[in-house]
């Protein structure tokens, strides 16, 4: 990723975090979901950009760490306690199966990491006892030392907008070191990056684990926020397809194209819901069929495109 | 003799899910597309079902004859017409692109036709057939044997027409079959009409026994995934195995650990064939 | 030209980006307070569907009432009544997103829950959160009401007040009936009420042979009902809603099922499951909170349960059901502590609703300390000759209960 489009990215997450500002917790509803969208797109582009492996397993993660935060933290956890536990043991869990699903490739992979997360669901649903199954489980209110709607609102905008940075810029390391080249080298030629030197194996679940660890830790957030969860709305499919398609409308294998991709889907979502209710899952879908027919790169590539004019020019 | 009943249970569960399978298989074995569409595919099928014998008086099995013709006729120029753009770009972009289709004529369905459940009810009611106290409802029974002969017919096609021939060639190795002469785009189309025709057909023999609703699509969907990955792709008797098998697991597995569980069981066991034996029972792999 | 198309791709992708986030962020408020607002989101589209539209029904009906009377007394003038519906798909984080953009975008006064008790829950911070009054027209699940909110009401009572006269009525007419076979839905309400049917019947001596849920939108019940079958129970009890019990029941026939008694909740209690069923619905017993049956005189709009009935198949051409009426009865309600308060003042209001006891057409309306109703004593009935008839309390009982389910 360039640097104007890492740093540039970085100065408008910032800026974006004077949303509280607005007085409108609404606004700050619709801002924690963008920047939750964001986490998912910009994770998502580790295993499915940078490799090449076409990941579902983003409703899995979701759902464990809501799950698994929403279960810590009724237990008295505090809340970044729960969140780091949450992100610690879906790293690890994550690589442990991702060493069995990464030998599968392009459709079987597809499969695999979606069944993981209905196998998760109806697990989850089974385990009454721990997670209240199908009626759901309820976190507690006071999570947070605020107590008024703002102010609630305003601590999870800023946790999540805070995850977003921390995610942007793990990704962008990633993207930059030894582990971002062979996953490069990886999805070029599989075989011939074997043949370098690359442990393929080790390179792709290492991936898999990051693909999946901050989208974990957002699930928490979100449990938080939420008060209660159902395993039908965490480990909903539809949160496996929309990064993808969030990554795709900004491009292919960019981090920053990633989070803009995330902003632009929430925002036609939301006018769609508001406005045209009905047939508000049709449009998505003629949203994705037209992207994928007629702007298969994405939007950056329009922003390469109109800088390679310039440097032409120039 | 509950075990005699679960057995039987899942052989007939089995048909039927090789019935929806079949089809899907096809195309995923043939074009490397994964069609997100077959389960809406197969409610839409349902609702022919339902408004032929509401509308027009005509029984299921009659129905059929309207059906494949129409389903062949959509599954056709859905690939010739957008499909076919993208048929050489990775996984994902089909993938996205099949989800985004089924996104629309889902929602589709449900404006034309509303969320409620409804029900194909034959009158006089079939009934059901019993021998000693194993009973099997005569509906599931007749939507058995019609899969299957479906299925049959198909492999028929398959085998012994020019057409099938063809298919089975683009199947083993596509650029030899160009170079043969096949010409490879209409086989992909005429080959996803096909599926759509069987998932079509599917659609109205399910309409005796399920309610008809467009969130159905989803159930269907699911267990077509996991028969293709568990009986092998592309194949019409991988799809029949894998059908059965999955059916006779599930049916034991609700028996030993709980009805509740047969979801998770069969996502299960498709995890465990997908590390252990992609290729599934019958070894004919997709492509990568 | 090449130039000129990507300044324009460029300047269409940067205003679409602007307009989605200015249309996102901007409210879109603007209304003159001379009308009293209610906020419903209801699952509209999505698998709910049914029973949203049995609400909304039921809602509609109040407020053209309501209006028809010159609108509710506010302090010393009368303002008509608004209701502001919100699909949510059958989606519980939509439901929880609709109740907030109902509050902070539409600026309704008050709010009516989501269908159902998982939704109800859910919503239900939003309206704490914002100090909102809400009355959930279906919740019955005391789980609903644990958090320890103050402005969530709930007009049907917990689960138990169903299953404790069934399991009674059944011990009483059917001394026989020993070996219980529990099939529930994995859901809130129907996991709870199948929980609750397990406490009454152990409770009472009678034996659990068989407890299992299954999944949401489940359409295949053969190996459940084959297992239920090999047990030879007395008593099926299966939860649900109207379309998994309608599909339990035909499968039941299917595999030749039967039973000296089947109950099914929530489900018989309406005119559609009879239809579908016809003639295997015979005797097929229920419970629910309120019957077109019971003869109650009330304070509120609708005056008596007969007028209720009256104005129903008026308006709507069919008879009401407990949902319909629960839906009126929570309009009613927020009328009458409205004109108790005289004023729109939201913590007077929700006040006025705690120390609400008073009769309705509903039944007698106390809310207990949670804020779920604990005054209603609900009927308990089946299905016989095609009609639900009444089998207690005794006051409006209409049939004796009778055995056996094909």
């Amino acid at each position: 990723m360039k640097k104007s489009s890492y740093f540039g990215t970085i100065a408008l997450l910032v800026l974006f975090g004077c949303l509280p500002l607005f007085e409108s917790s609404y606004a700050l509803r619709i801002g924690i979901f963008a920047c939750m969208y964001a986490i998912m797109a910009v994770s998502w582009t580790v295993i499915g950009g940078f490799t090449g492996y076409p990941s579902f397993a983003t409703a899995a993660f979701f759902g464990f760490g809501a799950y698994c935060g929403g279960v810590l933290i009724n237990k008295g956890w505090p809340l970044f306690a729960a969140v780091g536990a949450a992100g610690a043991v879906a790293f690890v869990s994550a690589l442990l199966l991702g060493i069995a699903l990464v030998r599968l490739r392009g459709h079987y992979f597809a499969i695999g990491s979606l069944a993981v997360a209905e196998v998760l669901r109806e697990a989850t649903n089974s385990a009454t006892d721990l997670t209240g199954g199908g009626m759901g489980l309820n976190i507690p209110l006071a999570v947070t030392s605020s107590s008024s709607v703002m102010g609630e609102a305003s601590f999870f905008f800023w946790a999540m907008l805070a995850l977003l940075l921390l995610t942007f810029i793990v990704v962008h390391l990633i993207q930059q070191s030894k582990l971002g080249f062979g996953l490069v080298c990886i999805k070029q030629n599989e075989s011939a990056a074997d043949m370098i030197g690359v442990n393929a194996t080790m390179y792709k679940s290492v991936a898999f684990a990051f693909s999946g660890v901050f989208v974990a830790m957002a699930g928490v957030l979100y449990a938080a926020w939420m008060h209660y969860i159902e395993p039908a709305d965490v480990f909903d499919v539809l949160l496996a397809v929309k990064p993808i398609v969030m990554a795709l409308l900004g491009g292919l294998g960019s981090p920053a194209g990633a989070v803009l991709g995330a902003f632009v889907f929430l925002g036609i979502e939301e006018l769609v819901w508001r406005n045209f209710l009905q047939i508000h899952s049709g449009v998505l879908g003629l949203l994705v069929v037209v992207l994928l027919l007629f702007l298969p790169n994405g939007m950056m590539s329009i922003a390469k495109r109109l800088s390679f004019r310039r440097g032409q020019r120039g | 003799m509950l075990v005699i009943q679960v057995l039987l249970n899942g052989i007939v569960l089995g048909s039927l899910y090789a019935c929806i399978a079949v089809g899907f298989s096809l195309v995923w074995g043939v074009l490397n597309v994964i069609n997100l569409m077959h389960g809406s595919f197969i409610v839409l099928g349902s609702y022919l079902a339902w408004g032929a014998y509401n509308a027009l008086g005509l029984a299921p099995w009659t129905a059929l004859l309207i059906a494949a013709p129409a389903f062949f006729c959509l599954g056709y120029a859905i690939q010739r017409g957008i499909l076919n753009r993208v048929i050489a770009a990775p996984v994902l972009v089909t993938l996205t692109l099949t989800f985004g289709l089924d996104l629309m004529l889902n929602n589709a369905m449900l404006i034309g036709f509303k969320a409620d459940y409804r029900r194909l009810i034959l009158d006089p009611s079939l009934g059901t057939v019993s021998v000693g106290s194993l009973v099997v409802p005569t509906d599931r029974i007749v939507a058995t044997i019609f899969a299957l002969l479906l299925t049959l017919v198909l492999y028929l096609v398959l085998r012994r027409s020019r057409i099938g021939r063809a298919i089975v060639a683009v199947r083993m190795d596509r650029d030899a079959s160009r170079l043969m002469g096949v010409d490879v785009p209409s086989i992909y189309a005429i080959t996803f009409g096909l599926g759509a025709a069987m998932a079509g057909c599917a659609g109205v023999l399910l309409a005796m026994i399920y309610p008809i609703s467009p969130i159905a699509a989803g159930s269907f969907l699911g267990k077509a995934f996991v028969v293709c990955v568990l009986g092998g792709l592309g194949s019409v008797p991988g799809a029949v195995v894998g059908g059965l098998f999955l059916g006779v697991m599930e049916s034991f597995g609700s028996l030993a650990f709980g009805p509740e569980h047969s979801v998770t069981l069969s996502f299960g066991l498709l995890i465990l064939f997908l590390i252990v034996r992609p290729q599934g029972l019958l070894g004919k792999r997709g492509f990568e | 030209m090449l130039g000129l198309n990507l300044r324009s791709h460029r300047a269409r992708i940067l205003s679409l980006f602007a307009c989605a986030v200015v249309m996102t962020f901007t409210g879109i408020t603007t209304h003159a307070q001379e009308v009293i607002r209610f906020g419903a989101p209801l699952p509209l589209t999505g698998a709910l569907a049914p029973e949203a539209l049995k609400q909304q029904q039921g809602y509609d009906l109040w407020a053209e009432q309501v209006n028809k009377a010159g609108g509710i007394k506010v302090g010393n003038k009368k303002m008509k009544v608004e209701i502001v519906y919100t699909d949510y798909q059958s989606n519980t984080p939509r439901a929880v997103q609709a109740a907030e953009k109902l509050i902070t975008q539409d600026k309704v006064d008050f709010l009516f829950s989501p269908f159902g008790s998982g939704a109800a829950k859910a919503a239900s911070t939003v309206s704490e959160k914002y100090g909102v009054p809400t009355i959930a027209a279906t919740a019955s699940s005391a789980q609903v009401y644990d958090q320890g909110y103050k402005f969530l009401f709930g007009t049907f009572t917990p689960n138990d007040t169903l299953t404790t006269p069934l399991v009674d009525i059944v011990r009483q007419k059917a001394p026989g009936v020993k070996r219980v076979a529990i099939l529930a839905r994995n859901d809130l309400f129907p996991l709870a009420l199948a929980q609750e049917m397990e406490k009454s019947a152990k409770q009472k001596g009678l034996e659990i042979v068989f407890f299992e849920k299954y999944a949401i939108n489940t359409m295949d019940h053969s190996t459940a009902l084959s297992l239920i079958k090999a047990q030879s129970p007395h008593w099926i009890f299966a939860t649900g809603y109207i379309n998994d019990l309608v599909l339990i029941k035909k499968q039941m026939g299917d595999q030749k099922i039967e039973a000296p008694v089947v109950t099914m909740i929530a489900g018989p209690a309406y005119q559609e499951f009879i239809d579908a069923l016809g003639k295997s619905a015979e005797n097929i017993s229920s419970a629910s909170w309120w019957d077109k049956a019971a003869r109650y005189k009330g304070q509120d709009i609708f005056g008596s349960t007969e007028n209720y009935n009256k104005l129903f198949r008026e308006k709507y051409k069919s008879d009401p059901d407990y949902t319909h009426a629960s839906s009126s009865v929570s309009g009613a309600l927020f009328q009458m502590a409205i004109e108790k308060a005289g004023t729109l003042d939201r913590n007077k209001v929700r006040d006025e609703l705690a120390r609400m006891n008073v009769p309705t057409f509903w039944g007698p309306v106390k809310f207990g300390p949670t804020g779920q109703i604990t005054s209603l004593e609900p009927p308990v009935f089946q299905i016989q000759n095609g009609k639900a008839m009444v089998l207690h309390p005794a006051s409006i009982k209409q049939a004796e209960f009778k055995l056996s389910v094909k």
